[in-house]
């Protein structure tokens, strides 16, 4: 039977049963339009938390001294260059970045314009440095590195520290809302070794000027990220330790070798600082499991809508029987009945399912929107809170399709299993 | 055209008890004949048809129609067989109702008869039976004789040798019924073999032979214009 003369017929079978089609068209919409609309909110909230709060690389290991072994008081499981560099020699790590925190308080008193409003604050702060190759694409302004005794020190502040700065401080204390950009240049005093609440190393206390140069999802979450050369420096002069490291970060060649660069690096008597990644993971499996209720539900809706289509053909089969009759008579096979039938199914499920995942599309468009106008800021608050990758839109369409091709598959049997001879008697 | 052998076709009743419909019937009809079978309700004479149309398969026997063997064909070289060897003509009509009647000529069409000018040869044919003006109209529209000649001209449009009908004026007033008898004439003039099963007595004289069957058997045949011979009656 050629696809012309089946076209034809679906169409002019579709015209006369156009309100059943309608309705089971309706039905595949709803099942789709909610599973598209679901799974899409799903992704976009997942991918906001990927992408912003829990920002992770999945090559990165973070590497880090077990807090309390007896090896660290027999003098093992110190992370000093020569840890450093048995970890840079273990199989798959591609590149390791040293980290250092600034093991004596700090405090920054700032009284002075702040972005055109009056700032007067003095707050405690932690540093921490690293090895400029872990975050040099974050820096917009100079070199990161130390520039030595008396200059400015460059330090790189978290995107999300400056994101809940826009959305919570600013407002609250009526500051300006910021920008990574704005922030560049911005500089600020710091005094290491000094404290408002803890007590302070013996070594003096040293004064510098910090100077933002720029954002880094990499960047400490709390404080502000520093060169490296500068924290031991800093260290150093302070009287505390400035050899070993507080942290290593491996970069491994594929993220495939994560979990054995992980195993390797206890083996060595270190721990993983998996926090962040246990946090992604723990709210993306909180999205995904919520995502996936709902899914299920859309999912038994498209099979209620498939159980609808198996009634709907079933009445229009046992309906058209003569009619079914008469095209055998003129020379149609049991296939081609069969064919006739799926077809009209599909054609309605195709459709319902793209109505559902236009509607599911439109109905996305339209929460964004409000959330945009009527939702007030909040942290991290996305442009849209779905994701829509083309294989959700085509899958829309071909679950629809799929969804009808199952309930009409006996109702097409019966249909091709039908006697002529008997119904054409009379 | 038609060559039957012994064939014998059964079914169950709703008691579960074997009835046998066609009783070792064997038949011939010659290229260009025109045929009528007659007798009782329930005699068989429907199911030769199906039988002879290849809508029925379920028998033993042979019947080879048009040098086209039917037992033993599959299903698709059988919907072949059906849409382009033969036509069938129903009492009632059996019109798509939905369709026009230029779109019922069509029907066969879309499984694969005419493949030329498919719509150029339903025009010729719904003019060859009077209806070109109607063509556009749907079933619901014509009156019973007007249905009964697109039913002709859709039987007639894959080309077929043979016609099949079944009380084909079954269902028409006396005048109407004359007029479809003279169509049928007309086909068989022109050399297309019709076989038609009928109660109508003007179907009879007009057919050149007469098949008269008995509880599945055939029991006379004759000629409207010879003497009746008798073929074992009981």
């Amino acid at each position: 039977m050629r696809l012309e003369a089946l076209s034809r017929l679906v169409r002019l079978s579709l015209a006369r049963e156009r309100k059943g089609a309608f309705f089971s068209a309706f039905g595949v919409a709803m099942g789709v339009g909610a599973l598209v609309f679901f799974v899409g909110l799903g992704l976009g909230v997942g991918r906001v938390i990927r992408e912003k709060i829990f920002p992770t690389d999945s090559r990165l290991v973070d590497v880090v001294p077990p807090a309390v072994s007896l090896g660290s008081l027999l003098g093992g499981g110190k992370l000093d260059a020569a840890a450093v560099e048995r970890l840079a020699a273990l199989p798959g790590v591609e590149a390791t970045y040293r980290k250092m925190g600034i093991r004596v308080p700090a405090v920054t008193r700032y009284d002075g314009s702040f972005f055109g409003a009056r700032l007067r604050m003095g707050m405690e702060v932690l540093a921490v440095g690293v090895d400029p190759g872990l975050v040099r694409s974050d820096v917009a302004m100079g070199e990161f590195k130390d520039a030595g005794d008396g200059q400015p020190i460059p330090a790189l502040v978290s995107t999300r520290l400056l994101e809940l700065y826009n959305k919570t401080f600013a407002p609250a204390r009526k500051l300006p809302q910021l920008s990574a950009n704005m922030l560049v240049g911005f500089g600020f005093p710091v005094e290491f070794n000094r404290s408002y609440v803890a007590a302070t190393a013996p070594g003096p206390v040293t004064a510098a000027q910090a100077q933002v140069v720029g954002a880094s999802d990499r960047a400490m979450f709390a404080g502000i990220t520093i060169p490296l050369e500068t924290a031991i420096r800093l260290n150093r002069a302070s009287g505390v330790d400035a050899d070993t490291f507080t942290g290593v970060t491996l970069v491994a060649s594929d993220p495939a070798r994560v979990p054995a660069l992980m195993e390797a690096a206890k083996a060595m008597g270190f721990e993983i600082d998996d926090q962040e990644r246990r946090l992604a993971e723990n709210a993306g499996a909180a999205v995904a499991l919520t995502t996936s209720a709902l899914a299920l539900l859309s999912v038994l809706i498209c099979l209620l809508a498939a159980v609808n289509i198996a009634h709907a053909m079933s009445a229009s089969v046992r309906a058209r029987a003569r009619e079914i009759g008469v095209m055998q008579a003129v020379g149609a096979s049991r296939s081609d009945v069969r064919n006739i039938v799926l077809a009209e199914a599909g054609v309605v499920g195709a459709f319902g399912g793209a109505v559902g995942t236009a509607v599911a599309l439109l109905l996305a468009l339209l929460v964004d929107r409000f959330a945009s106008g009527y939702l007030p800021s909040f942290p991290f608050k996305p442009e849209s809170f779905f994701s829509f990758p083309w294989p959700v839109v085509v899958g829309g369409v071909v679950l629809g399709l799929v969804a009808a091709l199952c309930g009409a598959y006996f109702p097409s049997r019966r249909a091709a299993a039908t006697d002529p001879a008997r119904t054409l008697a009379g | 055209m038609i060559r039957a052998r012994d064939v014998v076709k059964e079914y169950e009743d709703g008691d579960g008890a074997r009835v046998r419909v066609l009783d070792d019937m064997s038949l011939d009809v010659e290229d260009g004949d025109f045929v009528a079978v007659v007798g009782p309700s329930g005699s068989g004479k429907s199911t030769l048809l199906h039988l002879l149309g290849g809508l029925d398969i379920h028998y033993r026997g042979d019947v080879e129609v048009g040098g086209v063997k039917l037992s033993g064909l599959g299903d698709q070289a059988l919907a072949r067989f059906r849409n382009s060897h033969v036509g069938f003509v129903f009492q009632s009509f059996h019109l798509i109702p939905n369709l026009s009647a230029l779109e019922n000529v069509l029907l066969p069409s879309h499984f694969g008869a005419g493949t030329g000018d498919a719509r150029k040869r339903a025009e010729a044919l719904l003019e060859r039976v009077g209806l070109k003006e109607k063509k556009d109209r749907a079933p619901v529209r014509l009156s019973g004789g007007e249905r009964q000649r697109v039913a002709i001209a859709r039987a007639l449009f894959g080309g077929p040798r043979l016609l099949l009908c079944d009380e084909p004026t079954g269902n028409l007033d006396a005048a109407t019924g004359a007029g479809v008898i003279r169509l049928f004439q007309e086909l068989h003039q022109e050399g297309l073999t019709v076989l038609a099963v009928t109660h109508e007595d003007r179907m009879s004289a007009a057919a050149r032979r007469v098949l008269r069957l008995k509880e599945g058997r055939l029991v006379e045949e004759s000629s409207p214009s010879a003497p009746v011979a008798s073929q074992g009656a009981p």
